[in-house]
């Protein structure tokens, strides 16, 4: 080796480390990355405290990871890289045919999903205002069809039957969407259903209700967002499939919405249009996640109060029902904590409808409350 | 802190041989050490203790050795202190949870887990293990004995014995670096461009084996893992599993070890070679001369032949096999599977010595080679699973006790075929023999180009980072 040709490569290792590094050092801080929706760690302050219980290396690690520049090119690259050796599952969620993404299903820990069931039948004991129990099957069950051959997702509709065996009326979203597994009913880069998955979805919990369902026809859909990049497409770090169409059907004349995000009841809207310009824009509908939501309808179709406790699947659901209800009430567990029963009761609600997607159900360990 | 994250790729290392190489020759070896200290103590700042008592304990034994040469008795006396407290160290913080609980399974008596002594508590067991103590614990050890053996010269330099000690490019997982292979560059070392653009090489080649190569097939063990928690483990799949996992533990080993050369490389250091191809080994035997080379040399250098070796006789040479690989096993870890692990091996070589050898010598070679690889990621298997249970019930999968494969099996060999396909030609010499045989021009070429392309894949594959956990850790 010549002492030239060896100084070269030492220049290069060193350019590229060190290079970085500096990179790094001059990038101006992010506060939080809109892809990976998640606040980015700052740089970490230091103290001796710090040093001696060792959170100051651990902070300077994430700073590191979480600062690096070119952060979102770099997984980008990965995810390339992958695919380009074979490779369909990234990060828990296989990348389908139809530039469509689909998060795999893993089997619940603890007997979570007993003990959830367990919930809702007790919240169905402590009241007497019917309970629905309405479980949403997700893509990784609705579009099996769609996943490569083989690839693994824990089995839906066994725990659908197992659903079955609580006694409780039920809401068949399984039926409602396996029929119309050919549209577009969820999201290609978004684990949530689309607007017409949805309406779909409305009609299945109209007919468990024994009421009348929707007519297609009498929707003009409009299109709110035609780049929208979903959770999937975040996880996945694939980020090079066309964006998803974002549709709002019901139109927001004659309904007024009531959120309860603060712990008093403030005007909401059945569409927070601010968020189609953000990442997240799935929260354009009722403006996200909140504890508690109150939509009324003056011209309602049928009339009657109905509680849904639910996870975000709702949020795009909840506009439809409106159409039905004069009143819909959404009610999210994770931030809501007084007993269910106990609101119903005080509100003069005529029925309850716990509706959750599969995976949620499954996981979520706030149910608890239900029994209350 | 391992190499294989971007903090230290991308703060410690640029700042750190920044500053090594700013400094002047004679700083240099300071410099290494306090580096060393903040590397060590990055991710447990309490255990720099444990490192500063280490050496000042075996600094002051080797020079107590040297002190009573002529009276032998003390002598051997000195190195036997070292030696116990470097075994009770690694007694203490390895392997005390260990005997508390057998202790406790066997006899029912509870050892408590701290004691109150003059309002200050002192813990019994339980206690957190301090990185890479398996490793520097066995280096200090060879020092006073090498010292006593006359096999190197006594060190009178804290500083230099304190470089020795901490390191850092072998401080957590080795090679194991005996004293007398760095004795010589500890006082005096190259710092060539030559040394350094090698040492950089070699850091590049191993990075790409430990973040592409290990880190992607351990996701595949993990999968196979899983499938025989749910039930669903096929014969395929089973072997698969073996599979991926023996290849994740080598590459992830091995690599780790060529970035350890390779920095000590790029300081001027040269240590010696780790892993030899291991998996084109033709008996057990021959696996283990080429398997974590600086431990197998280490116990035969400092266990096997002072108990005697092979020289006692076939009944005093199958004991000492018994203890040398009852104690590698236990030195991998501090549960039951890794002293079966251990012992699993020595029935395979007392097997080989008394037994195989003229079937061996007769055998083509693929059944030989088949032979070995199936005893070793058998093994694997018993190295993997600490929960004898879930070992006993994956090998039976394996041996037939399951369906044949499953449209789930294919699906995992669709996704790491050429994952697979690259660790099988990475674990032969051939690409070797194939870069010998470049033309100068295209050798020159080919360096930085894939120097650089191994930088910025693993790169991204750190930044994506949801999957880098480090096997070697443990021990």
């Amino acid at each position: 080796m010549t002492k030239g040709y060896a100084r070269f490569l030492t220049v290069l290792f060193c350019l590229f480390l060190g290079g970085l590094m500096v990179w790094q050092l001059f990038l101006p801080d992010r506060e939080r990355s809109d892809v990976e929706n998640r606040t980015l760690q700052q740089r970490p302050a230091l103290t001796l405290s710090g040093v001696l219980d060792g959170s100051y290396m651990e902070d300077v690690e994430s700073y590191v990871q979480d600062q690096f520049p070119l952060r979102d090119q770099w997984t980008g690259l990965k995810a390339r890289t992958e695919q380009l050796i074979g490779k369909r599952l990234f990060n828990n969620i296989y990348l389908c045919e139809g530039e469509t993404l689909i998060s795999k299903v893993d089997a619940p820990a603890d007997g979570l999903e007993k003990a959830n069931l367990n919930d809702v039948s007790q919240l169905a004991e402590k009241t007497d205002i019917p309970v629905y129990l309405g479980l949403i099957p997700s893509a990784a069950k609705v579009w099996r069809d769609k996943l490569p051959e083989g690839a693994e997702s824990w089995d839906q509709n066994a725990y659908l039957r197992q659903a079955a065996d609580t006694g409780l009326p039920l809401i068949d979203f399984s039926a409602a969407l396996t029929a119309h597994a050919g549209e577009p009913i969820f999201y290609r880069t978004d684990h949530h259903w689309t607007s017409l998955g949805a309406f779909y979805g409305a009609n299945a919990l109209l007919e468990a209700l024994g009421r009348e369902p929707l007519k297609r026809e009498s929707f003009t859909p409009e299109i709110a967002s035609t780049s929208f990049n979903g959770t999937l497409y975040s996880q996945s770090g694939i980020h090079w499939l066309t964006p998803d169409t974002m549709e709002f059907w019901v139109k927001e004349d004659g309904l007024t919405v009531t959120s309860w995000r603060t712990g008093s009841p403030e005007p909401g809207a059945l569409y927070d249009r601010s968020y189609l310009t953000e990442k997240d824009k799935y929260a354009s509908f009722l403006g996200g996640n909140q504890p508690l939501c109150v939509i009324r309808n003056e011209n309602a179709r049928d009339g009657g109060k109905l509680l849904l406790i639910r996870d975000s699947y709702s949020d795009a659901l909840a506009p439809f029902l409106a159409q039905s209800f004069a009143e819909v009430h959404l009610l999210d567990p994770r931030y809501y904590r007084m007993p269910p029963a106990q609101y119903a009761a005080e509100n003069g609600i005529d029925a309850i409808c716990v509706v959750y997607s599969v995976p949620n159900f499954i996981t979520d360990r706030n149910l608890v409350f239900l029994g209350q | 802190m391992v190499f294989s994250s971007l903090t230290f790729l991308f703060l410690y290392l640029p700042l750190t041989l920044l500053v090594y190489f700013l400094s002047p020759l004679r700083w240099r070896n300071f410099v290494l050490l306090v580096v060393s200290l903040l590397f060590y103590g990055w991710g447990e700042p309490v255990y720099i203790v444990i490192m500063f008592l280490s050496i000042i304990i075996d600094y002051t034994h080797g020079l107590l050795v040297e002190k009573y040469r002529s009276n032998d008795k003390k002598a051997r006396w000195f190195v036997a202190q070292s030696v116990i407290f470097n075994l009770a160290l690694l007694f203490f913080f390895k392997y005390g949870t260990f005997f508390a609980e057998n202790l406790y399974a066997l006899t029912g008596i509870l050892i408590p887990k701290s004691v109150e002594l003059l309002g200050v508590t002192i813990p019994l067991w339980g206690v957190p293990l301090p990185i890479g103590i398996s490793f520097y614990t066995f280096q200090t050890m060879s020092y006073t004995i090498d010292v006593y053996r006359k096999d190197a010269p006594v060190q009178r330099n804290m500083v230099e014995f304190g470089t020795f000690v901490t390191m850092f490019p072998q401080l957590i997982a080795g090679p194991i670096v005996q004293y007398k292979t760095v004795a010589a560059d500890l006082r005096h070392r190259l710092h060539t461009s030559e040394n350094f653009a090698l040492g950089a090489r070699r850091f590049c080649v191993g990075l790409a084996k430990k973040v592409l190569l290990a880190n992607s097939i351990g996701a595949l063990w993990e999968e196979c893992l899983a499938a025989q928690g749910a039930g669903t483990l096929t014969v395929l799949g089973g072997w698969l599993g073996l599979a991926a996992y023996g290849f994740q533990i080598y590459f992830d080993f091995s690599g780790y070890s060529d970035m350890a050369i390779g920095l000590g490389r790029i300081f001027g250091f040269r240590f010696n070679e780790n892993f030899d191809h291991p998996y084109c080994a033709d008996s057990v035997g021959t696996f283990w001369r080429r398997w974590h080379m600086s431990l197998t040399s280490w116990f035969r250098d400092y266990l096997y032949i002072p108990l005697g070796g092979n020289r006692g006789g076939t009944a005093r040479t199958i004991r000492n096999l018994l203890i040398v690989w009852f104690c590698t096993g236990f030195w991998h870890g501090a549960s039951w599977n890794f002293i079966l692990w251990g012992l699993y091996f020595a029935a395979w070589l007392i097997l080989e010595r008394y037994v195989l050898r003229g079937v061996l010598e007769k055998t083509p070679a693929v059944i030989k080679h088949l032979y070995t690889l199936i005893v070793v990621f058998v093994g694997w298997g018993l190295f993997a699973m600490v929960d004898l249970g879930v070992c006993g019930d994956y090998l039976a999968a394996c041996f037939g006790g399951a369906p044949l494969w499953s449209g789930a099996d294919l699906f995992r060999l669709r996704s790491y075929a050429v994952t697979l396909a690259v660790l099988v030609l990475a674990s032969t010499a051939l690409g070797q023999r194939l870069w010998a045989k470049l033309p100068r021009r295209a050798e020159q070429l080919a360096t930085p180009v894939l120097m650089g392309l191994s930088l910025v894949v693993c790169t991204a594959y750190l930044v994506d980072g949801s999957y880098n956990p480090f096997l070697y850790f443990r021990f």
